[in-house]
């Protein structure tokens, strides 16, 4: 059957390339079944293509389409929303290979490609997603020229050429479109919640279970400082406040509502601008302690906690100010104290009766039975890796007294316990401490591999105050980071290994230049459209003013673009071999060989030659080139550039 | 239902033909396609293509996705920039006459058509159609030129008109087709069908033509001389062309140099096309078989002579036999 139609199936390949590309986009969100039914599909079809087996039924090719209906909304009952809709689109493509008969078939599974593509934009728009996107509409496009160019289609390498070009020329237009094309301030119909899990902080901490929190070297927030920026001691960046424990996990309180505590800050508040990568939960991760935040933006909550009325889905910024030095807490309501006290009947058996034994020591002085855990943490021979062993039901006892090894979240949350058992109201905090400061871009990078967890005690007259067990155990782990504060064979994810000065560098660039397209091209918006209309000198521009622009780049594009391309399909001027026979004539003229009118130009450069011996060669060989270009059975463009450059190159 | 809608159709596009060709006129050769003469519209998948990014450019906006937003005005400009491309592939192109193939009623006569392209850019991809029938796609390179052919069936003897052909491309991505319809004069000549063999033509005038002719006979072999097109293929000496000597024609001479001269009055009793198809059939088996022939028409007397000019002058008398040079 496909025999019949060679010609009509021109670009068959491109097709398969492209939708490969597509596809490639979503390979890790896809599940595996759907990749392999994919690459089936397109092998089985390439194969029928060159063996001319015929393609399958009416009836086969509709069971596909209900099954692989039936499918998607099985394994993720419903169609809609980015994973399922690029499931969908997926098995599409791959049914409609299966009856790809002509050039219009194909060019839908063109246009599927396209729609991947943009598929891939709606779950993640980092710049790294650029090269690939780019890649992916030339191909698709290349495809699409493939099939419709006919036998002009056939070299792959003039195909891809073109495609670059047409690229090349939209690129202007594409641009103008996006600067100047007017943005909504809402959207119109709702936005399905993110389905797809990011990594960052989580709102519980187990401490033994594995942790791969602190492999991720992803940005986690980027920081802007208005003023002088806190040493490295100070950076302790506050997200969820863990309350709940049940002997091995820490969990945040639901349900249940706690009044305010007063904050009096003290000296001079730090003020800067923080940008959050989406990580799908409602926190903002704010400079301990945040003193003031965008009213109808955010709030905090009764811990302290910066949170947002809605899950941060997209890169979102806040403009805060933070003060380092506070009073949290003037009084310590009585729920708060409960909940700060509440302590699992059983299990952890030995670090609760260490705790009663320091609350007797140290007559209940929170401060004193701090002091004396940390400086146990200190000097017996603790261990700070982050590759610790795994911990089984009293896992808070045997870290305590047995293994020894673990990272922040092991530290911060046997010193919560112990303080509970000792009659301390305290609770964990996760956040993250450090941050490094990228001089290209002029902010601070904070990774998901900052991520860290320390305690807070309520100290009467004191308020909340911190304290951090993994800085006894580690000091360097908070002046230095992770990679200064783990052992030399520590296992330590290579991408945040800084060996060396070229590739620390590299990575500053990177990041700036992730900063840049951050800021610059994911957070444009209506404002950042009104400021570039300021910009370039429009007064109090609205939307009108908007429209006006576009309308007018358009009409520029449209006028540039025909000038260009009738400048490039001009003809050559008509008579190129007389006019660089003038120039020759023009340079000979100083050699005192005059060109006679009466004289044909073969006849004068013939005379020209034996005149002057020296260019002698030259001169015939123009008059060659001339002569066959005027007179010769086949002019042709080579001919003339060739006498284009002897002329060139003539200087007597 | 539909009967009506493509009754409608056709009489929407006999006017717009009847519009454009008042509009354009007659096109004296070489056309040269002016840009304003060309047009364009998005084919239906360039319609799709536009629903397409439309939809992306809302989810674009609705879900304040830049990048998408991005995706989408770079396929917008791609389609718009296509549509140059397209446009500009037919802008400029030079169409034309190369050579008319005649041939006999019944079968399709031939246009050929040069594409001249004066430009630096290549044309690719050009469909050069007619009602009946379109070409394949044609590659006009820079500077270059690529020829293309129109075939018109001929339903009967006499001149084939073809006063309206289009020239159209889809270049480069499918999403718009530009064409321009052009108004040539040009026509060719259907020759009367050939009737059956079978009845033999009258041998009049067996010409003695020793005296006028002696370089021509069908008796004795006088020698070779080069080939010359005309010259009839079954005198071709091939065992000569195989020895490496090339083309040459055996020469014969001799007395009995038959011309036959076919008269119209001969065939007595039958109508006028079943005698020009008879006249036709000698014709064309007198030429087959490399003998001199002459024509005697009401009105018109062709002396004898051979060779393929005189055939082909012979035929079309025959075709325009009546028709007196006017159209079909």
């Amino acid at each position: 059957m496909s025999s019949e139609q060679p010609a009509a199936l021109r670009g068959l390949d491109g097709v398969l390339v492209a939708l490969a590309v597509a596809a490639a986009a979503h390979f890790t969100n896809l599940p595996a079944w759907i990749t392999l039914l994919l690459v089936a599909t397109g092998a089985w079809r390439w194969t029928a293509h060159r063996r001319g087996w015929p393609l399958p039924p009416r009836w086969l090719r509709a069971t596909a389409t209900v099954a692989a209906t039936v499918a998607v909304v099985a394994s993720y009952r419903t169609l809609n929303g980015v994973e399922a809709g690029t499931s969908f689109l997926v098995l599409m493509a791959g049914v409609k290979l299966l009856e790809t008969r002509s050039s219009r078939d194909l060019t839908v599974v063109v246009f599927i490609c396209y729609f991947l593509l943009y598929a891939a934009l709606l779950r993640d728009q980092q710049l790294r997603q650029l090269p690939w996107l780019l890649a992916g509409v030339l191909v698709a496009t290349g495809a699409l020229m493939r099939i419709h160019a006919g036998t002009a289609g056939d070299s792959l390498r003039e195909v891809l050429r073109r495609t670059a070009v047409l690229m090349l020329q939209a690129a202007p237009l594409a641009l103008a479109l996006f600067l100047l094309f007017p943005r909504l301030p809402g959207p119109f119909w709702g936005i399905a919640a993110g389905d797809s899990a990011r990594t960052g902080l989580s709102d519980e901490m187990t401490p033994g279970d594995i942790s791969d929190l602190s492999v991720s070297g992803d940005p986690a927030f980027r920081v802007r400082f208005l003023g002088p920026v806190p040493p490295p001691a100070q950076r302790y960046w506050r997200g969820p406040v863990l309350h709940e424990f049940d002997g091995r996990s820490w969990r945040r309180t639901r349900g249940q509502a706690f009044p305010q505590q007063q904050v009096v800050a003290t000296g001079e508040p730090v003020e800067y601008q923080v940008t959050l990568e989406p990580h799908d939960r409602n926190w903002i991760l704010a400079l301990d302690l945040a003193t003031q935040w965008p009213e109808r933006e955010a709030y905090r909550a009764f811990d302290f906690q910066l949170l947002a009325p809605r899950p941060l889905t997209e890169l979102t910024t806040y403009r805060l100010s933070s003060h380092t030095q506070y009073r949290a807490g003037l009084t310590l309501p009585e729920s708060v104290r409960r909940k700060g006290l509440q302590l699992p009947e059983e299990g952890n058996p030995r670090t609760k009766a260490l705790g009663r034994e320091l609350a007797a020591r140290h007559s209940q002085d929170p401060q004193a039975i701090a002091d004396a855990m940390l400086r146990s943490f200190r000097e017996q021979p603790f261990v700070y890796t982050l590759d610790p062993p795994k911990l089984a039901d009293n896992a808070v006892d045997e870290f305590m007294f047995d293994t020894r090894r673990g990272f922040c979240e092991h530290y911060a949350s046997a010193f919560t316990l112990v303080m509970r058992a000792a009659g301390v109201p305290a609770r964990v905090v996760l956040g993250y401490q450090g941050g490094e400061l990228n001089p290209i871009g002029g902010y601070m990078l904070v990774r998901q591999s900052d991520a860290h967890a320390w305690s807070e005690i309520w100290i009467d007259e004191r308020g909340w105050v911190r304290i951090d067990p993994t800085a006894a155990v580690a000091p360097e782990r908070i002046e230095r980071g992770l990679i200064g504060s783990v052992g030399v064979n520590e296992p330590v994810p290579g991408r945040l290994r800084q060996d060396s000065a070229v590739w620390f560098q590299v990575s500053l660039v990177w990041d700036a230049a992730n900063d840049f397209w951050n800021e610059r091209i994911v957070r444009f918006n209506a404002a950042g459209q009104m400021r570039l209309l300021e910009r370039i000198g429009v007064d109090d521009p609205d939307w009108r003013a908007l429209g006006l622009a576009m309308a007018a780049s358009l009409a520029a594009f449209f006028v540039a673009l025909s000038v260009y391309l009738a400048w490039k399909s001009r003809e050559p001027p008509k008579d190129w071999p007389a006019r660089l026979h003038a120039v020759v004539a023009r340079r000979l003229r100083r050699r005192g060989v005059e060109h006679d009118p009466a004289e044909s130009p073969v006849a004068y450069l013939d005379r020209a030659a034996g005149a002057c011996p020296d260019i002698a060669t030259e001169i015939v060989a123009i008059r060659e080139v001339y002569a066959a270009l005027r007179y010769g059975p086949l002019p042709t463009e080579t001919d003339l550039r060739r006498l284009k450059y002897l002329v060139n190159r003539l200087r007597p | 239902m539909r009967s009506l809608f493509r009754r409608v159709r056709a009489a929407f596009d006999e006017r717009m033909q009847a519009w454009l060709r008042r509009r354009q006129g007659v096109d004296r050769d070489p056309v040269l396609l002016h840009r304003r003469r060309i047009y364009i519209l998005p084919t239906r998948l360039g319609i799709a293509y536009a629903v397409m990014v439309f939809a992306m450019v809302l989810g674009g906006l609705n879900y304040n996705n830049n990048l998408g937003l991005g995706l989408a005005f770079l396929l917008v400009s791609l389609g718009l920039v296509a549509m140059h491309h397209c446009h500009g592939t037919l802008s400029g192109l030079v169409l034309r006459l190369l050579a008319t193939d005649s041939a006999f009623a019944g079968q399709d006569v031939r246009f050929s058509l040069l594409l001249e392209n004066r430009s630096r850019t290549p044309r690719p991809s050009i469909e050069v159609a007619h009602e009946s029938a379109a070409s394949r796609l044609v590659d006009v390179p820079a500077c270059g030129s690529a020829p293309a052919g129109i075939s018109v069936p001929a339903l009967r003897r006499g001149r084939i008109t073809l006063d309206r052909y289009v020239v159209a491309t889809r270049h480069p991505l499918g999403l718009f087709r530009a064409w321009a319809v052009v108004h040539p004069a040009y026509f060719a000549i259907a020759w009367p069908r050939p009737a059956e063999p079978g009845l033999v033509p009258p041998g009049v005038e067996t010409d003695t033509g020793g005296a006028q002719d002696h370089a021509r006979g069908d008796e004795d072999f006088t020698g070779l001389k080069p080939y010359q097109a005309g010259d009839p293929l079954r005198r071709i000496a091939w065992k000569a062309y195989a020895r490496g000597r090339g083309l040459h024609t055996k020469q014969y001479a001799g007395t009995d140099v038959v011309s036959h001269v076919f008269d119209w009055d001969s065939l007595a009793g039958l109508d006028v096309e079943e005698r020009l198809a008879h006249l036709c059939r000698w014709v064309l088996d007198a030429h087959e078989h490399g003998e001199a022939f002459g024509l005697r028409l009401p009105g018109t007397v062709i002396e004898a002579n051979i060779g393929t000019a005189h055939y082909e002058r012979c035929l079309t008398i025959l075709a325009l036999f009546e028709h007196g040079g006017a159209d079909e």
